[in-house]
């Protein structure tokens, strides 16, 4: 999709919420669904290319984990995994109440520990 | 760090660390910037019309103009990576238009939407259109304020759309079947279409328009006085 705009956007917010411990972060950890349009590789590549770009956050890595879609079937009153954009229960009932798939988000920031420098 | 041969996502990081678990949403910036659009817009019907470049967006909403311009005051934000000319079609038919060029971006950014509410004439408008830069990826993740997101599938385009971009009709209300005129002359089943549509996104409305010769012109246009009345009663309500 546009992962050099959201690397830049994670690097932008990262800066805005540690002002004072953004450049002791050396690990990022993301979460995508599947209906997020991200994929893992592009956003790997933007992310190398923006560190380049930015001396500051040399040596910081990034993960990035992939969610599966998972719907609620009303019916069955469960979760179901999402296959191929299926949107059907395993019951035959059709969903559209997605509980997990549409995240972007950041879940995990490990920062260089102050004490032990 | 001179171990540049170890890709980074395959080195750990060294040393004693702190681990933060958090949930920062990216794209949250837009959803912010989406809510105060419809803050704004209380009682205007927006609608964002996205589809394929060259399904009928714009002829649509110019014979959607000349349908429902003596019922109501409409406006319209169109995006394009370049040129006016959107903007200039519709206000040949007597629409008041905006164009947004995106830069060669695209998709429109609510922030874009914002800043564009400023330099058109609102007053007295009950129905804005977003026409989205024609492309059936990237407009799906932006949020741009609208009450109703409509989805345009040209017949010319092959009815298997729905499933190769899954993101798009299942953040959509209504999927509208375009050039439905040449549906006797290409390979294309409505049915099937939206069949399939409906697996992605079970509550998708369906409605198959010829702008050109008129078919269906009137279920959208009905369609569409439904939402504006419903949004103007909403609004009286609170």
């Amino acid at each position: 999709m546009h992962e050099t705009g959201i690397i830049q956007e994670m690097f932008d917010l990262l800066q805005e919420e540690y002002p004072t411990r953004f450049q002791e972060i050396v690990k990022v950890q993301l979460e995508a669904g599947l209906l997020s349009n991200i994929q893992p590789i592009l956003i790997q590549n933007a992310f190398e290319a923006y560190v380049l770009d930015h001396q500051r956050f040399q040596g910081v890595e990034l993960e990035v984990k992939v969610l599966p879609i998972l719907a609620f079937c009303d019916a069955c009153k469960l979760s179901f995994e999402v296959i191929f954009h299926r949107f059907v229960c395993s019951c035959g009932k059709p969903s559209d109440k997605v509980v997990q798939g549409e995240e972007l988000r950041i879940t995990q920031i490990i920062f260089k520990s102050k004490e032990h420098e | 760090m001179n171990n540049t041969t170890t890709p980074k996502s395959n080195q750990m990081p060294v040393g004693s660390v702190q681990c933060e678990n958090t949930s920062l949403n990216l794209l949250k910036a837009n959803d912010f910037v989406a809510k105060a659009i419809r803050e704004r817009l209380k009682d205007i019907c927006v609608i964002n019309i996205c589809s394929s470049p060259g399904s009928g967006k714009t002829t649509l909403m110019q014979e959607t103009g000349k349908l429902l311009g003596k019922k109501l005051h409409i406006a319209v934000l169109v995006g394009d990576p370049e040129t006016e000319r959107d903007a200039v079609r519709m206000r040949e038919v007597g629409i008041n238009a905006l164009q947004i060029v995106t830069g060669g971006m695209c998709h429109i950014e609510a922030q874009m939407i914002l800043q564009a509410l400023d330099h058109i004439n609102l007053e007295n408008v009950d129905l804005l259109f977003i026409e989205n830069v024609g492309n059936l990826v990237c407009p799906a993740a932006f949020d741009l304020g609208e009450d109703f997101r409509v989805t345009l599938l040209a017949s010319t385009e092959g009815d298997d759309k729905p499933k190769k971009y899954p993101r798009m009709f299942l953040t959509s209300e209504l999927m509208l079947v375009s050039k439905a005129d040449l549906l006797p002359y290409v390979p294309f089943s409505v049915e099937a279409v939206s069949t399939d549509a409906r697996e992605v996104n079970p509550n998708l409305e369906v409605i198959s328009v010829s702008s050109l010769k008129g078919e269906g012109m009137e279920t959208w246009c009905s369609w569409l006085m439904d939402k504006v009345e419903a949004k103007k009663a909403q609004k009286n309500r609170t």
